[in-house]
């Protein structure tokens, strides 16, 4: 991707934001008291301000597209492209390990979820250390849940199964 | 109370081996995590502030202090080894540090960062103990127009030299700005973007913030390309950093200083430029011009005395006023608050026991990081060899419990895997994520000054303009923006 066609997609984006926020998100989602005299005073105020200023800079990068002539291709890792379909089915994978996360925790506990996380991550990420990354996704759980909760006091969550001490 | 006065409270309160054991772990933390390529000091100070919610403020902030100083150092380390920045600051030390590996001198190249690092440091934190007070002092007659007019400056430097694109830096600050106005109205207590959702009503956890932002997106980069990382390390080689050759660099080294200090005091700037003008300075002076580039170790001296130079000062502005210096001062702020400190002016009357026992910590920090880095050069391989593989699923564990141990609410777990998903497409599409963390930490403050100074004032916002103190600070901001805009036309209209 160049920096013009970055700047144009981002520009876009950013004067489509500007306007969500303008006409549906801030008169719909943020109150105010109706005795509140003073506009500059309202809590409307300074969302609708910077909401402005989005679209500023949303038509600022608009325009440095439109006009740019730097049609270079980045070339960094950032814009490195792994061929195949294998690196989004990855990104969904890691996705949908972080939904079962948000599910696993309050039911079976931060423990064995992070566990079960830990182990499939390092396999989703193709490790070559199969044994350590299973070894380290017990131990590494069961060493942060005894300082959190026995060091610092925090109540880790331990779920409706097994209960550690 | 008195100078000595001060001095003994602040001696009683770290004059312990509780709180030098934390320094001196947090330095050997940071050194670790800024030698492994990808987990930079910022994700260190991230991830270690969650073990610091049970310990005393000055131990917190101690352990936070070594893992910040550490991290930037070990930067260094992966830096001329293996041509890879641990720390986005290390990126000057490269070019004559990588050279000299190549040639079989990284022994020699890393003692001389290791030097130029903690002479800088000491330096540094010497300009902190000066400069903090007597700052803090003058501060003491702000008001909110005042403050108002600060946090602005603050932020138009941030936004502006935070990365390659002005636009897009100016985009991520707005974004961090419009994300801070989440939770109750603070003067009116009405709902702002809340969704009826009773967890949202406190505004989002700037912890699950930060994490979500700084360390969630390494993880799903490594999901996206697992073997990016790989690259081959360099040995060390039998030659060492001698006498003469830090004798040879102490000029540039102490120049390099004194360019990281007067940056490092403003905020925003940050110690990659600072790195970078020192080198270039270095190399402007320096009788061996021409071998810079090439494995020159004055140009290891000059970026690595830029980079640490930078490490004190950014606490100038933290302690004095309550503004990070950078983006680890940011999250060094959030620490504070943890605690129930408010960096600022009225800290030096308040807290004044903590601030002497930082300058204290400070200045032993110095000499532990040069135990630490020596024997952090020579274990370097050991670092390297971690796979990054089952690292990263250990980082996702670590963030899980830090996040979640700070409210004991998983409602802040969830916030932290949207911030990740956030700053993850925030790092492909080239959009700095610094600003955004230094705008949500800061927009509160922003807002709540303007707000106080138009109540003050009757809505009259001629009151933001009401003295000089105010005025000193319109004028920085029109000359920043005046020269972010200039510098960003010239680049688009080359002179030749």
């Amino acid at each position: 991707m160049s920096e013009k066609s970055l700047h144009l997609r981002l520009g876009i984006f950013t004067c489509l934001v500007a306007l969500f926020l303008i006409f549906v998100a801030i008169p719909n989602f943020v109150f105010s008291p109706s005795n509140v005299g003073n506009i500059i005073l309202s809590p409307l105020f300074w969302p609708y301000v910077l909401a402005g200023l989005t679209g500023i800079v949303g038509l600022g990068l608009l325009a440095n597209g439109v006009t740019s002539s730097n049609d270079a291709l980045y070339e960094d890792e950032e814009s490195v492209h792994p061929e195949g379909s294998a690196p989004w089915m990855r990104l969904a994978a890691l996705a949908c390990i972080m939904v079962l996360v948000m599910f696993g925790l309050p039911r079976l506990g931060m423990v064995w979820t992070a566990m079960l996380a830990f182990a499939a991550c390092a396999f989703l990420f193709r490790t070559r250390h199969p044994i350590a990354a299973v070894v380290c996704a017990v131990i590494v759980p069961l060493l942060l849940y005894a300082f959190f909760a026995h060091v610092a006091g925090v109540a880790i969550p331990q779920g409706n199964f097994v209960r550690l001490p | 109370m008195s100078l000595l006065d001060s001095l003994a409270a602040g001696l009683a309160l770290v004059g312990n081996f509780e709180a030098f054991l934390m320094l001196f772990v947090g330095l050997v933390v940071g050194v670790v995590a800024g030698a492994i390529p990808g987990l930079s000091a910022t994700m260190a100070v991230a991830l270690t502030l969650p073990f610091t919610f049970s310990m005393t403020p000055i131990n917190a902030i101690l352990l936070l202090l070594g893992v910040y100083k550490g991290g930037i150092f070990g930067g260094s380390i992966p830096a001329i080894l293996i041509k890879t920045p641990g720390t986005p600051a290390s990126s000057a030390t490269i070019l004559d540090g990588h050279p000299m590996a190549e040639r079989g001198e990284a022994g020699r190249a890393l003692g001389m960062a290791l030097y130029a690092s903690c002479t800088a440091d000491a330096v540094s934190n010497l300009a902190l103990i000066l400069f903090a007070g007597w700052l803090a002092s003058f501060a003491l007659n702000f008001g909110p127009p005042e403050f108002f007019a600060l946090i602005l400056f603050s932020l138009t430097i941030i936004a502006g030299v935070s990365g390659e694109s002005l636009m897009r830096g100016a985009l991520s600050a707005l974004a961090g700005l419009l994300l801070a106005t989440v939770g109750l109205d603070l003067v009116y207590g009405t709902n702002r973007f809340t969704f009826g959702d009773p967890n949202m009503m406190g505004g989002l956890n700037f912890i699950a913030v930060l994490i979500g932002l700084f360390a969630i997106p390494e993880i799903i980069s490594m999901a996206w390309n697992p073997v990016a990382h790989l690259g081959r390390t360099r040995a060390l080689g039998k030659s060492r950093c001698s006498w003469a050759d830090y004798v040879g660099s102490f000029k540039s080294i102490i120049r390099g200083s004194m360019i990281g200090v007067f940056l490092g005091s403003i905020p925003g700037i940050g110690a990659a430029p600072s790195a970078f003008l020192s080198y270039s300075e270095a190399r402007r002076t320096s009788k061996n011009k021409d071998n810079f580039g090439k494995g020159e170790i004055e140009g290891v001296a000059a970026s690595e005395a830029g980079n640490n130079g930078v490490a004190g000062a950014t606490l100038i502005p933290l302690l004095a006023l309550g503004v990070p210096g950078d983006v680890i001062t940011a999250i060094i702020i959030g620490a504070f608050m943890v605690h129930g400190l408010q960096p600022g002016p009225m800290m030096f009357i308040l807290n004044v026991d903590i601030i002497y026992g930082l300058f204290i910590g400070l200045i032993v920090s110095s000499v532990f990081l040069l135990v630490v880095g020596s024997v952090a050069i020579r274990g370097f391989r050991f670092v390297a060899d971690v796979p990054k593989r089952i690292l990263m699923p250990a980082v996702l564990v670590l963030c899980i419990y830090g996040v979640f141990a700070v409210n004991n609410n998983i409602f802040d777990v969830g916030v932290m895997f949207v911030m990740g998903w956030v700053g993850y497409v925030m790092m492909r599409n080239r959009i700095p994520a610094a600003p955004f963390l230094i705008a949500f930490i800061l927009g509160p403050l922003l807002e709540d000054n303007f707000r106080q100074s138009m109540l003050m004032s009757g809505s009259d916002p001629i009151i933001l303009f009401r003295g000089p103190i105010t005025w000193f600070f319109w004028f920085l901001t029109f000359v920043t923006v005046f020269a972010i805009t200039r510098s960003t036309l010239r680049k688009k209209v080359p002179l030749s």
